[in-house]
């Protein structure tokens, strides 16, 4: 048998090349991307039909966001529109490329089923991120005066830890999900072949009631691994809900935090605009409410979508119904997929942030 | 109930899952800075179009954040404290096209590199940020009866509009030239689906992308 070992060393490793691969352009006086603000998100859009609206939406927001900022100088109630655009703004906006969405869908799709745990997730995720934001120019801006090349500099950083994060923790999940899914694998052969040395139901639905040979030897068999709730008699012939114990794939709060820190250690673009800009107004603390609805707002719209990853799994198991095996598989091949994108995900922010965007 | 095969069922799961999980954030990004235009069209004296000069100024939010740390409160940033900056930005200027677009005669034009002295970056009175840049063509070419100017982000962070009171000048153009705007034509299905990609790749939807949602300039000259 194989072992697949995911070497803990590799972590440091893994932020180095993404550093050397993604610094030179990042950091280069001359290649970096014109008028960037920090934090590596990518642009993406459309004047027309449901995408035109939504941008719209969201150009307006910001508009309104920068008017009650504004208006907040001679009145105070324009607070509330400040925190409730900002909201408004975050449900919209974390609807676009970055903001660790896919990261924390993914993750939860490839670890997890219970619902609530993928909400509060995607919560603390879009918390930090505000928070993150927040920290940066709380600390650069305010107390160090820093300048925007300065800002976009550490903001860089940040999205490049945020990639090497995102990337080690897609290895480490594809690592694990693919060990799991060649045991999968292996239990489905066993199964099918146990199955097809008995003549008699080689082409038949499973649905041995008695048997002897190779079928019965295998539902008798140890339980090691190989005969478990397919083999109990009981559960024969019935299209049966997933066995819970199948589907879990072993959730860990330490991988889930780790997941959190790096889908949420990247500072938002717009966030950073916000803040300066409360910042030159006099209205810092306007700002932070103001980021503190957004992270809201980011956190409704990603923990629908952690949601829907967890509820969509559900359906698949639900759908792939058959013998425990088969869901088996199709548990730890739907987790495979999604350890894949987790890299991928990774993958794509660290090309963002090389473009130094 | 079990008419497909179960490989074909899982496949469409799998499918769903896809639909499910990430078609609802496919719905869209913006742009995070906005930038209104002016330009001026150079013209030689034998008629050739041989510059563009951008006028950009940016909206409040990307000004304050240019201008954050630069200035003493009360005093604008000159060109000077802005050089750094400018600099930042103009070097990064060839590799995204210059975000210009000048099309004569069914050639894209091809401008030289940007130096020292092209370019220039300052807070206006009124805290606005301006840029201002000079773009030289490679090789100065006879403007035909028309000819497309462009202005735009392909990858649509940066909204760039025109100027509804004075978009476009030409200098020294051959009389009887005139430029007009021309608004982007709506989007076909086939964006949305490149849009909906650009989720996947957490990247912008793909070269050339923000160019169909820019103002062209059409300058005719009889």
């Amino acid at each position: 048998m194989i072992r697949f070992v995911f070497p803990r060393r590799a972590a440091p490793a893994l932020f180095a090349a993404c550093a050397a691969l993604a610094a030179p352009p990042a950091f280069a006086q001359i290649a970096q991307r014109p008028f960037m603000v920090g934090g590596g998100e990518g642009g993406g859009g459309a004047s027309g039909g449901l995408t035109g609206w939504l941008i719209e939406m969201q150009s307006q927001l910001t508009r309104l966001i920068a008017a009650n900022l504004h208006a907040l100088h001679g009145n105070p109630a324009a607070i509330w529109g400040l925190v409730g655009f900002g909201f408004a703004y975050g449900v919209f906006h974390a609807a676009g490329p970055g903001h660790g969405k896919a990261v924390i869908a993914s993750y939860m799709m490839a670890s997890d089923r219970a619902l609530k745990r993928g909400i509060v997730l995607a919560f603390l995720a879009a918390t930090l991120q505000g928070a993150v934001a927040v920290a940066l120019v709380g600390v650069a801006a305010l107390i160090f005066n820093a300048t925007a090349m300065e800002m976009n500099a550490a903001a860089n950083w940040l999205a490049l830890a945020s990639c090497s994060g995102v990337i080690a923790i897609g290895l480490w999940l594809t690592v694990t999900k693919g060990r799991a899914l060649l045991s999968a694998l292996r239990v489905r052969f066993a199964h099918r072949a146990a199955l097809a040395a008995v003549p008699a139901y080689a082409d038949a639905p499973w649905r041995p009631a008695t048997g002897s040979g190779a079928a019965a030897a295998f539902r008798a068999g140890p339980p090691d691994g190989l005969g478990t709730a397919a083999d109990d008699p009981a559960a024969c012939g019935h299209l049966h809900a997933p066995d819970p114990a199948t589907l879990e794939a072993g959730f860990s709060w330490r991988g889930a935090a780790a997941t959190v820190l790096a889908a949420g250690s990247r500072p938002c673009s717009g966030a950073i605009l916000v803040l300066v800009f409360a910042l030159a107004q006099g209205l810092f603390a306007a700002g932070v409410a103001a980021v503190v609805a957004m992270s809201f707002g980011v956190a409704l719209t990603t923990g629908a979508l952690a949601f829907a990853a967890v509820f969509a799994k559900r359906l698949a198991m639900r759908m792939a119904a058959g013998d425990d095996s088969r869901i088996a598989l199709a548990a730890r091949g739907v987790e495979f997929i999604a350890a894949l994108l987790v890299v991928a995900f990774g993958l794509a922010l660290l090309l963002v942030a090389g473009r130094g965007a | 109930m079990n008419s497909a095969s179960p490989a074909r069922r899982l496949a469409v799961a799998l499918l769903l899952i896809a639909t499910f999980a990430f078609l609802p954030a496919a719905a869209a990004a913006h742009p995070h800075v906005w930038v209104t235009v002016r330009s001026t069209i150079g013209f030689a004296p034998d008629g050739k179009v041989v510059s563009v000069t951008h006028d950009w100024v940016f909206d409040e939010m990307y000004s304050s954040f240019a201008t954050q740390g630069l200035a003493k409160p009360g005093e604008l940033v000159t060109r000077d404290i802005f050089a750094p900056l400018a600099r930042q930005n103009a070097g990064g200027l060839a590799e995204i096209g210059y975000f210009t677009t000048l099309k004569i005669g069914g050639k894209t034009a091809e401008f030289g590199p940007v130096k020292d002295g092209d370019y220039w970056m300052e807070e206006r009175p009124d805290h606005l940020v301006a840029f201002h840049v000079d773009l030289r063509l490679k090789t100065p070419t006879a403007p035909g009866q028309y000819f497309s100017l462009l202005v735009a982000d392909p990858e649509y962070f940066i909204d760039f509009e025109y100027d509804d009171n004075d978009p476009i000048a030409l200098a020294a153009a051959p009389s009887g030239c005139s430029a007009s705007i021309a608004k982007p034509k709506p989007l076909e299905g086939q964006d949305q689906q490149k849009l909906s990609e650009s989720f996947f790749t957490n990247m912008a939807p793909g070269t050339n992308f923000g160019f169909k949602m820019a103002s062209r300039v059409i300058v005719a000259c009889p």
